[in-house]
């Protein structure tokens, strides 16, 4: 998918400015390809923690008394739709970022562990694996997205760069350390839905015109 | 002691006042199944089911808290959503925030508090129907389908990205019972082709978010098909084509195989089978040259002797339900005849007679006698005795090897050659184009002996290939004999009588043209021809060897057969004889050829000349060929 973003920049980048049919019909197929990502990263999640829930905790009463905090619950995020929608493209643009960096390191982290756990059979192991590349192509799809709307003009470039390290260290909290590998599940299940959904609001804002 | 009492009575009464005062009063059962949904992620709606409620009245609450918080609310609004349900507002609405609900009924009597139950509001998305479904038939007359139409649930956003829908499509014919689900993705139209001319369709639409649970289906539109006429005109015309392609291959098979279709469906008539009468006699209308040769000129008989006229009858016998040949003309013999064999019938054509062999040991020694005074000499007697020896160790061995190539057993063995050359007039009649066995017949040869070694009597048999002579002997169960009797002839004995009824005997070949049965025509070159003496006794024949100077007179006067050679020994039980026509078609045939086949069924091709054969043979030739066996008809071939 990445590549085909990459391709599509570039036949963006061709055209001028003033054909604005081409601008945007590239954005729209940028942000298709980008939520179609996000929605295959959401699913592979998704089974993944119904897989732990089903193998390692049986006991459902576990899944109210997880008294965790998401390591990622300092980053503001819209939790309505409206709220989601008064919030300014940038900012939005801005938490799907973060959301994304945050949890490349965790995602890595929980994959080795679960390589080495028996238990885990290999179909979910290559899942962890996939999911935690996932993240990382992820943030790379929505970091071109941004570059591509900044060159529009669609937002402006007061956003920070969020690719720097300044930013990824800004971010990085050993938190998620101290979280249990369900917890972990459950947080990034939640998380990777709130990144399709930011990058749907997103889309329709911006390219309303294709399936919204 | 006392005071304890008291204290316990008491303690009683408070409870039994306590009991009667609430009757049947108690604290409320816990509520369970707490539900809850949400139609657009925006609100959400829990229900629960109520447990007793003790017989007061109860009041049920709604308390749920925040993740993350240990802060308890209490449910906004218990009305919005009906009984025993709880509505969350917008306001107090948060995505992605786990909820921990727990429902309290209270009642005067107690309060019961149900289990906790979490729900994050993403997950428990469940949209309302479609709106506004609507069903098209097009205007296309000869190619009508549907197009359905609907717009989302006015409660979801989707515009805006919230929600994103998929949709599913059902229809079924109104007076049917299986629907057809039709998936259309996240579009809002669809087609429905290969509808039922004049039906009447339901039409359903629902739909479902990503992460969530499926709507409702819309209430049914309704929609008439008109009715239609699908003009596939090229299927008419590819099928037309191909059934012409068809037609036009099988008429050309059934022309490729006319004849035998012919053959199977209209089985050619056997001809005519009457000894005497001449086919071409009768075709061309003489009708005192056709009955001329059923006439027997010395009939009724005048000498009293009777084994004469036994000459020109030969019954054989074939073991269990195989039948003889009988002259058909010679009722008269038959009846002479049955007088000494009385299990006979009079059915002619159809030897019936149960004499097992026709030659016995009784008659053994009768036969040697007049044999031995008949015998004109054609060879010496050291010859014949040097033959019969031959003959003999012959026949054994050709019994031995059939007994044991044949793997017959003693008892029932049956004469598989009398079957095969005697067998019902059918199996011959047929016409020579309908030879069922063509390769079989081809198998026989010319082949002469197994009686008679090479060495012993090298005059007297044509030499057919090695192979075929081999051959002959495996399969020459001709030889075996049917021991079923007391066995008067042993094969030995068989082969003496043989010896003694003549001279050179070439006994027992068979030919067995379009025999079933694997037979190989043996035609050992007669040298000498006998005629049947008389019959002794039941089961047996006397034979006596014709001098070539008695044939000549008496083919001259006969023109039936008369005379026939033994064409083969059966074990004990038999002997062939072979009319003396038939054995001139044999010579006639020899090498063997497929034509030959097609004549009478007995015809090895003998490779000697024919010499001396009378003009009635060409009668003969026909009722040969019409395959009539004659086996009473004895006559002799002039010796070489």
């Amino acid at each position: 998918a990445l590549c085909s973003r990459l391709s599509s920049i570039r036949a963006a980048s061709s055209c001028t400015n003033g054909q604005t049919g081409c601008h945007f019909l590239s954005l729209a197929n940028l942000f298709d390809r980008v939520i179609q990502h996000s929605a295959r990263m959401h699913g592979i999640s998704n089974d993944l923690h119904s897989e732990f829930e089903l193998y390692f905790l049986p006991s459902k009463n576990q899944i109210g008394r997880v008294s965790r905090n998401c390591h990622t619950s300092t980053i503001l995020t819209p939790n309505g739709k409206e709220n989601a929608q008064r919030i300014a493209r940038e900012e939005l643009t801005e938490v799907i970022l973060k959301l994304l960096v945050a949890w490349r390191e965790p995602l890595w982290h929980f994959h080795q562990n679960m390589a080495q756990h028996r238990e885990f059979n290999n179909f979910s192991s290559n899942k962890s694996l996939e999911m935690s590349e996932m993240v990382h192509e992820l943030r790379r799809g929505v970091q071109k997205v941004v570059e591509k709307m900044q060159m529009l003009g669609v937002i402006n470039s007061s956003l920070g760069n969020l690719g720097s390290p300044e930013a990824l260290l800004a971010s990085d909290r050993a938190e998620w350390r101290l979280m249990n590998d369900y917890d972990l599940l459950y947080c990034f299940r939640r998380d990777s839905n709130k990144i399709q959904n930011y990058l749907k609001i997103l889309k329709c804002r911006i390219v309303p015109e294709h399936g919204c | 002691m006392k005071k304890v009492g008291e204290v316990v009575l008491l303690w009683l009464l408070i409870l039994f006042i306590q009991n009667a005062a609430g009757e049947g009063y108690s604290p409320p059962g816990k509520p369970t199944n707490i539900s809850c949904r949400s139609p657009e992620k925006e609100t959400f709606t829990c229900w629960w089911k109520p447990g007793s409620d003790g017989g007061l009245p109860t009041t049920y609450a709604l308390y749920y808290r925040k993740e993350g918080s240990q802060r308890v609310f209490e449910c906004p609004d218990y009305k919005t959503a009906g009984k025993n349900s709880c509505f969350f507002s917008k306001n107090v609405t948060f995505v992605w925030v786990n909820y921990n609900i727990t429902v309290v009924a209270t009642n005067s009597r107690g309060r019961a508090f149900s289990d906790p139950v979490d729900i994050d509001v993403v997950y428990i998305v469940k949209p309302n129907p479609p709106e506004e479904v609507v069903v098209n038939v097009t205007e296309d007359k000869d190619w009508p389908f549907l197009q359905v139409s609907w717009k989302p649930p006015k409660m979801a956003d989707t515009r805006s990205g919230w929600i994103t829908l998929f949709y599913e499509v059902r229809l079924k014919l109104e007076n049917k019972n299986k629907w057809e689900e039709v998936s259309a993705g996240q579009r809002k139209t669809l087609q429905i082709y290969s509808l039922r001319s004049g039906g009447t369709y339901e039409v359903q639409v629902r739909c479902k978010p990503d992460h969530g649970f499926w709507s409702e289906w819309s209430p049914s539109s309704r929609v008439k098909v008109p009715e239609y006429f699908p003009q596939e005109r090229s299927m008419w015309i590819l099928i037309v084509v191909f059934a012409a392609f068809i037609l036009v291959i099988f008429i050309w098979m059934v022309y490729m195989n006319f004849h035998s279709v012919k053959r199977y469906l209209l089985p050619p008539v056997p001809g005519p089978k009457i000894k005497g009468i001449d086919k071409q006699l009768l075709k061309s209308g003489k009708s005192e040259d056709i009955f001329s040769s059923l006439v027997v000129s010395d009939f009724p008989p005048t000498t009293s002797n009777y084994e004469d006229f036994l000459v020109q009858y030969l019954e054989v016998y074939v073991p269990e339900e195989r039948e003889l040949i009988m002259d058909e003309g010679k009722d008269l013999q038959d009846d002479s005849f049955k007088t000494e064999n009385s299990t006979c019938d009079n059915d002619s054509g159809r030897g019936s007679c149960d004499s097992h062999t026709l030659l016995t040991d009784k008659g053994g020694g009768d036969k040697e006698d007049g044999q031995q005074s008949d015998q004109e000499g054609s060879q010496a007697e050291a010859d014949t005795k040097s033959q019969e020896e031959a003959l003999e160790e012959e026949l054994l061995a050709c019994s031995h090897e059939n007994l044991q190539s044949s793997n017959i057993s003693n008892e029932k063995e049956k004469v598989k050659s009398w079957p095969s050359l005697f067998s019902p007039l059918p199996q011959y009649s047929l016409s020579p184009v309908n030879r069922p066995n063509p390769p079989k017949t081809g198998q026989q040869h010319c082949l002469s002996d197994s009686l008679f070694t090479p060495n012993s009597m090298p005059s007297y048999f044509t030499q057919p290939g090695p192979s075929t002579r081999k051959g002959f002997r495996s399969n020459y169960w001709e030889c075996s004999f049917d021991h079923k009797q007391s066995h008067p002839l042993h094969p030995q004995s068989a082969a003496h009588e043989h010896l003694q009824a003549q001279n050179d005997l070439n006994t027992a070949h068979v030919d067995y043209m379009g025999a079933p049965l694997d037979v190989h025509v043996l035609n050992v070159r007669p040298s000498e021809y006998v005629e049947v003496q008389r019959v002794s006794v039941e089961d047996g024949v006397l034979l006596h060897p014709i001098s070539p100077s008695q044939e000549d007179s008496r083919t001259l006067s006969h023109q039936t057969e008369d005379y026939s050679r033994v064409r083969m020994v059966n074990n004990d039980n038999g002997l062939l004889l072979l009319q003396r026509d038939a054995i001139e078609e044999e010579k006639s045939m020899c090498p063997y050829q497929e034509d030959v086949v097609s004549r009478a069924s007995i015809t090895p091709t003998l490779q000697n000349s024919v010499t001396g054969i009378n003009t009635a043979l060409p009668i003969l030739d026909e009722m040969a060929a019409s395959g009539y066996i004659d086996t009473a008809t004895m006559f002799g071939l002039p010796t070489h």
